[in-house]
C-alpha cells in the first residue's frame, strides 16, 4: 500500500463517488463537484480518473439499469471499495495529524 | 435523433467497446441537459440545439486521449525488461558452456554475413558507377544500331555498338539544337613517349575540347576553357607527370610523342586520374585531330570507329533528338545506305532501317551489357554473387537450427523450471530469440572484421576497386545489422518455438529418455549437404573446363614465345625492324627463330568481309612472313610455305581448313582467293593449307582465316614473335639487350604468348576462384555443422552403445551403426544436387565455350565420392570416440 497514493483530483473524484453512492456515474460526479466545490471539471477527465481508480482497486464499476433518458444508454455506476474507503480514511487521518502540528496562530489586532 | 451523429461515430471508433456505453450515455445526458437548459430564456431553440451539438462535439474530442483509447490495448506488456539481465546471463553461460557449438554457429554466421556484406558492397559499387558526374543525366553515349548482314541471326538481327563515325560528333554539335556539347573518346591507343632519356610506350585517349567541361573529372592545373586550343597539346594525370618530369612543374613542358611520326606536344593541363567507378579511363589525353587518318575518317561515313558522347541541353526533348538523329543519317548517309541495302547478300526487309542511332544516358552505360565497352558489366554477376552469399547464409542458418534443436535436450529442465515459476510461453520465446540475436550480433562483429580482411582479394576477384570509407562502413554496418536481425530471428524462431513448447510436468518428472526426436533436423541436413554438393560439382566442373582450356592443344606452340611490338607504327619501318632483328639474332644461340605478324593472338585481329560470286564471305587475316609457320609450329597440310625467294609470293595466301570448307573447295591449291574483290584479276593464289588452329579464344569455333604477305592490303609486321630456347629468363635478357643495342630510342615492351592466351580466360578464372572460395567455405561450414550434429548424436546414444558393447558388439558394428544414417543423408543430398548443378553449369557457364570439356559421369562420381569421404571423415571422429568408451563408464549410473 505504501506505494499507492492519490492525487488531489483523484481524491476529489473518489470522495464524490463515496458521497453519491448508488448514483455515482460520470455526469453525476461532474455536477456534484460543480455544486459542492464550485469547480468546473471536464467529463472526460472524470472518466479517465475513475478508470484509473478502478485499475488501482479503489472503486469498482457495474452497468446500471436502462432508462428513457440518455438515449436509452445505461449508466456505469462506480462504487467505492473497502480499499478505496480505507485509502480515503488514511488520507484524511494523515492530513489531520499534519494539521494538528501546525501552531494555531491567532489573529492579533493591534 | 437530434444529437451529432458524426461525433458519436468518432467516439465509437476510438473508444474501447467496454467503456463505450457508459461514456456515450453521459455525453447524451449532458446533451439533453444543454438542450433543456433554462438559464438563458432569451436563446432560441434553434440556437440551443446548435450550442448543444457544439458542446457535444467538443466533449467527444476531449475524450480522445491516451487514457481512453489506449485502455485495455497494451495493458499487460509481456516484454518484461526486468528479465533481460537474467536472459543475458543465461545466454552468456550457455555460449560458454558449449564453446564448440557456439564457435560453429558464430563461425558459419560470420562467414555468411561477411559474404553478404561483400556482395552488398559489390552491388552498391555497380550502382554508383559514373554517378559522380554533375551532368550525368544530360550526357548520352551515341550508339549504332544496324542490320547485321554478317551474323544472320534471325532472333536478333541487329548489331549494337558504341563505335560510330568520326565525323558524327562535330556534325551533331553543329546541326542539332539539342546538343550543347560533344566529345569523342578513343582510348587505349599505344604510342611512344619521349622526354629526355625517358622512353616508354603509353596508352593515350583521343578526346575533344568539350571533354573537360562535360565530365566532372577535376582539372588540377590548366583551365577547361583554354585547353586544346591547339592540336599539339597534351593533358596528363599526376602519375604520368611524376613519371616523366619528377618534381618539376609539368605545365608548358614539351614532350615528344611518336604515333606514326614524331611530334612535340605541350603539356597544358593536369587532370585527376579517373576513379575506379568510371566507365571512362585514361591516363593521357590528346586532341582527337591527332589520330591516324583523321581527315580521311572525318569524311568517310562508312567507317565506324569512334565512341561519341553528347551533352544535351537541360530541357531537350529526347523524341525530338531521336528524330533529328534520323535526319542526320538521311542527310549524310542515305546514298551509301541505299547502296549497302542493294549489295547486301541477305535480303533486308524494306521496313528495316539499315542504320539507326540510339543513345544511353551515362549512368546506365555500365550495366548495358549488349553494347560492349571496356568496363561494361553483366547485372547477372550480381545475382550469382548474391546467390552464393545466400547459399552460405542458408547453410550457416541450418547449422544454427539443427544444433540448437539437438542441444535442446539439455535445456529442457531450464524451460520446465522457468515455466513452473511462472514464465509465459511468450517470455520463453523472447528469451531464446534474444540468445540467437546475441550470437548473431557477435557474428556480425567477426563478419565485419572478415570483410576488412577479405576486401583486397575480393577486389581482385571481381576486378573492382572498392574502398571502405567511413560513410560506406557505417552504411555497411547498418545493412549488416538489419541482416543480422533478420537471420538471428529467422534462425532462432524455430528452435525457440520448439523449446518453449515443452510441457513442464513431463520435463520435470524426469522420466524422459535422453534422446530427442527432432525429425526436422534430417531434411535440414539433407538440404545443407545438397547445397554444398551443388557448389562442389559446380566448382569441379569449372575447374575441369579451365584445365581443359589451358591444356588443350591449340594447334600451335605458344610456349617460350616473346611477343614484342616493333614500336614503328604501320609503316615499312616495322618490317625492317623484324628483318634487322632476325639478322642480328642469328648470331645468338638462345634465340630459336624470329617472325613478324600484324597482331599476336588475343591482341586484336583483322577481319575482312567481301563478296565472292555474289556471296557474302568473311575471313580473319594475319600478316605473316616466311618464318611465321615454323616459329609457331603450325602444321602445313598441303602446299608450301611462303618463300622469300619467290617475288610473286607477296600476293599469295595460305588458308586454313575452315576457309577451304567455307569456300567449298575440293582442290584448294588450284584455287584463287579473291578477297580484295578484284575485278581484273582472279585474286590471290592459294599456295598452302594449314591445319585449323585456335587463333581465337576457345569461346569461338574455327573461323575462316588466311595468312598473307601483302603489305599494302594486309598491313605491316607490327608485332615480332621471338622464340627463345632453353631458360626463358636468360633468353629474355638476351633479347632485351639486343633490342637496346639496335633501338636505344624505342621502348622494349614484351609479353609472353602463353600468358596472353591465358589472359583471354581471366574472367572465367576469376569466377572459378570465387566459386572455389565459396565452395570451400560452404563445405567448411556444413562439415562443422555435421561434426556438431554427429557429436550430439553420439552423445544421445551413449547408453545404447554401452549396452550394445556389453552384449558383444565390436567396434566396427558400432562405427557402421553411427555412420549409416549420415551416409544415407549424404547420398540423398547428392542425388538432389547433381541434376541441379548440371542444369546450372550447362545453362550459365558452359554455353560461353564452343570447345567444352565433356560432362561425364565420373565428374559426378568423383564429386560425390569426395563429398562422402569428407562427410565420413567428419562424423567418424565422434563415432570412434563413442565406440571406444568403456561401457562401464556409461552404464554405471543406471
Amino acid at each position: 500500500m505504501s506505494k499507492e497514493f492519490l492525487g488531489e483530483f483523484e481524491e476529489l473524484v473518489l470522495t464524490m463517488a463515496g458521497i453519491l453512492q448508488e448514483e455515482a456515474y460520470g455526469n453525476a460526479i461532474v455536477s456534484e463537484i460543480k455544486q459542492r466545490v464550485g469547480r468546473d471539471v471536464n467529463l472526460s477527465a472524470v472518466h479517465v480518473t475513475l478508470y484509473r481508480l478502478e485499475d488501482k482497486g479503489f472503486v469498482k464499476s457495474k452497468m446500471g439499469g436502462a432508462t428513457n433518458q440518455r438515449g436509452g444508454r445505461r449508466k456505469r455506476i462506480f462504487t467505492v471499495t473497502n480499499a478505496g474507503l480505507a485509502m480515503l480514511r488514511n488520507m484524511k487521518e494523515a492530513r489531520m495529524d499534519l494539521w494538528k502540528l501546525i501552531p494555531q496562530l491567532k489573529m492579533v489586532i493591534v | 435523433m437530434k444529437e451529432n451523429r458524426l461525433s458519436l461515430r468518432f467516439l465509437r471508433w476510438f473508444c474501447p467497446p467496454a467503456l463505450y456505453e457508459g461514456i456515450e450515455g453521459d455525453l447524451l445526458e449532458q446533451f439533453e441537459c444543454d438542450l433543456k437548459s433554462s438559464d438563458h430564456s432569451e436563446w432560441s431553440d434553434d440556437y440551443k440545439l446548435r450550442r448543444a451539438k457544439r458542446r457535444l462535439a467538443w466533449n467527444v474530442l476531449k475524450f480522445f486521449r491516451l487514457g481512453i483509447f489506449l485502455r485495455n490495448r497494451f495493458s499487460n506488456q509481456l516484454i518484461n525488461t526486468m528479465m533481460w539481465g537474467n536472459y543475458m546471463k543465461v545466454a552468456a553461460r550457455n555460449i560458454q558452456k558449449r564453446k564448440f557449438y557456439s564457435f560453429i554457429n558464430a563461425f558459419g554466421l560470420s562467414i555468411g554475413l561477411a559474404f553478404c556484406m561483400l556482395i552488398t558492397l559489390y552491388i552498391q559499387d555497380e550502382k554508383e558507377f559514373d554517378q559522380f558526374h554533375a551532368n550525368k543525366n544530360q550526357i548520352y553515349r551515341i550508339e549504332e544500331k544496324s542490320f547485321d548482314t554478317w551474323r544472320h541471326d534471325e532472333a536478333d538481327p541487329y548489331r549494337k555498338s558504341a563505335w560510330i563515325q568520326t565525323g558524327l560528333a562535330p556534325t551533331l554539335k553543329e546541326e542539332l539544337p539539342e546538343v550543347a556539347a560533344a566529345t569523342r573518346f578513343n582510348e587505349g591507343n599505344r604510342v611512344i613517349f619521349r622526354y629526355g632519356d625517358k622512353v616508354f610506350t603509353e596508352s593515350v585517349a583521343y578526346v575533344d575540347k568539350d571533354f573537360f567541361t562535360m565530365f566532372s573529372f577535376p582539372l588540377l592545373q590548366g583551365s577547361a576553357e583554354r585547353i586544346f586550343m591547339d592540336k599539339l597539346e597534351v593533358v596528363i594525370t599526376p602519375a604520368i607527370a611524376t613519371k616523366y618530369f619528377g618534381d618539376e612543374d609539368p605545365i608548358g613542358k614539351t614532350i615528344e610523342i611518336d604515333n606514326n611520326g614524331k611530334q612535340s606536344f605541350t603539356v597544358t593541363g593536369i587532370i585527376e586520374a579517373p576513379p575506379a567507378q568510371s566507365s571512362l579511363t585514361y591516363a593521357i589525353l590528346i586532341p582527337q585531330e591527332n589520330r591516324n587518318y583523321y581527315d580521311r575518317n572525318m569524311i568517310n561515313w562508312g567507317n565506324f570507329g569512334t565512341p561519341t558522347f553528347v551533352q544535351l541541353r537541360a530541357n531537350a526533348d529526347l523524341t525530338a533528338f531521336k528524330t533529328n538523329l534520323d535526319k542526320v543519317i538521311d542527310k549524310h548517309m542515305s546514298a551509301m545506305l541505299e547502296r549497302w541495302r542493294k549489295e547486301a547478300t541477305v535480303p533486308i526487309p524494306p521496313d528495316v532501317k539499315m542504320l539507326e542511332y540510339e543513345f544511353t544516358v551515362l549512368p546506365q552505360i555500365h550495366l548495358k551489357k549488349e553494347v560492349s565497352w571496356e568496363k561494361v558489366s553483366d547485372p547477372q554477376y550480381a545475382f550469382i554473387l548474391g546467390g552464393i552469399a545466400l547459399l552460405i547464409m542458408l547453410i550457416a542458418c541450418i547449422n544454427y537450427i539443427s544444433l540448437s534443436l539437438t542441444t535442446s535436450a539439455a535445456r529442457r529442465v531450464e524451460v520446465g523450471v522457468r515455466k513452473v515459476v511462472g514464465a509465459q510461453r511468450n517470455q520463453l520465446l523472447y528469451q531464446f530469440s534474444f540468445e540467437s540475436l546475441l550470437l548473431a550480433m557477435s557474428s556480425l562483429v567477426i563478419g565485419f572484421g572478415l570483410v576488412l580482411l577479405f576486401l583486397p582479394s575480393f577486389n581482385e576477384f571481381t576486378n573492382k576497386g572498392i574502398e571502405l570509407t567511413l560513410p560506406k562502413a557505417l552504411q555497411l554496418i547498418s545493412i549488416g545489422l538489419a541482416l543480422t536481425l533478420i537471420t538471428g530471428l529467422l534462425a532462432g524462431s524455430y528452435p525457440s518455438w520448439f523449446l518453449s513448447r515443452f510441457k513442464p510436468a513431463l520435463v520435470l518428472k524426469g522420466g524422459f529418455t535422453s534422446r530427442l526426436q527432432a525429425g526436422f533436423t534430417k531434411p535440414l541436413v539433407v538440404l545443407q549437404f545438397a547445397l554444398s554438393a551443388f557448389l562442389i560439382i559446380c566448382s569441379v566442373m569449372m575447374f575441369r573446363q579451365m584445365r581443359f582450356i589451358t591444356t588443350k592443344d591449340l594447334g600451335y606452340n605458344k610456349e617460350q614465345i616473346l611477343v614484342i611490338p616493333t614500336q614503328s607504327g604501320w609503316t615499312e619501318e616495322s618490317d625492317r625492324v623484324v628483318e634487322q632483328f632476325r639478322t642480328r639474332a642469328q648470331q645468338e644461340s638462345q634465340i630459336v627463330s624470329v617472325s613478324g605478324t600484324s597482331s599476336s593472338f588475343s591482341q586484336g585481329y583483322s577481319r575482312y568481309g567481301f563478296k565472292v560470286k555474289g556471296e557474302q564471305k568473311s575471313a580473319y587475316v594475319y600478316a605473316a612472313d616466311p618464318n611465321y609457320i615454323s616459329t609457331l609450329g603450325i602444321q602445313l597440310l598441303e602446299g608450301r610455305n611462303f618463300d622469300p625467294a619467290i617475288a610473286a609470293d607477296s600476293d599469295v595466301v595460305i588458308v586454313n581448313e575452315a576457309l577451304v570448307k567455307d569456300m567449298k573447295w575440293t582442290d584448294p591449291l588450284n584455287e584463287y582467293y579473291n578477297w580484295r574483290e578484284d575485278s581484273v584479276g582472279m585474286g590471290s593464289r592459294v599456295i598452302g593449307v594449314v591445319k585449323d588452329y585456335h587463333f581465337l579464344s576457345l569461346e569461338q569455333n574455327f573461323e575462316p582465316m588466311f595468312l598473307s604477305m601483302n603489305k599494302s592490303s594486309v598491313g605491316y609486321l607490327t608485332t615480332m614473335l621471338v622464340k627463345v630456347g632453353g631458360d626463358v629468363s636468360v633468353g629474355l635478357e638476351r633479347v632485351k639487350s639486343i633490342w637496346k643495342e639496335l633501338y636505344p630510342d624505342k621502348p622494349f615492351d614484351y609479353t609472353f604468348m602463353d600468358q596472353d592466351v591465358a589472359n583471354q580466360y581471366a574472367s572465367y578464372k576469376r569466377w572459378m576462384s570465387i566459386m572455389g572460395l565459396a565452395t570451400g567455405f560452404a563445405i567448411l561450414i556444413s562439415c562443422l555443422g555435421l561434426f556438431g550434429l554427429a557429436g550430439i548424436n553420439a552423445v544421445n546414444r551413449t547408453k545404447e552403445i554401452g549396452i550394445r558393447k556389453v552384449m558383444g558388439a565390436d567396434m566396427q558394428t558400432i562405427f557402421i551403426l553411427l555412420n549409416k544414417q549420415f551416409i544415407v543423408l549424404a547420398v540423398l543430398a547428392f542425388a538432389m544436387a547433381a541434376p541441379l548443378s548440371w542444369w546450372f553449369i550447362t545453362k550459365w557457364y558452359m554455353k560461353d565455350f564452343t570447345f567444352q570439356v565433356p560432362l561425364s559421369w565420373d565428374l559426378f562420381a568423383l564429386s560425390m565420392g569426395a563429398g562422402l569421404l569428407l562427410a565420413l571423415a567428419t562424423v567418424s571422429y565422434h563415432a570412434i570416440k563413442a565406440a571406444l568408451i568403456n561401457p562401464a563408464e556409461t552404464l554405471k549410473y543406471e
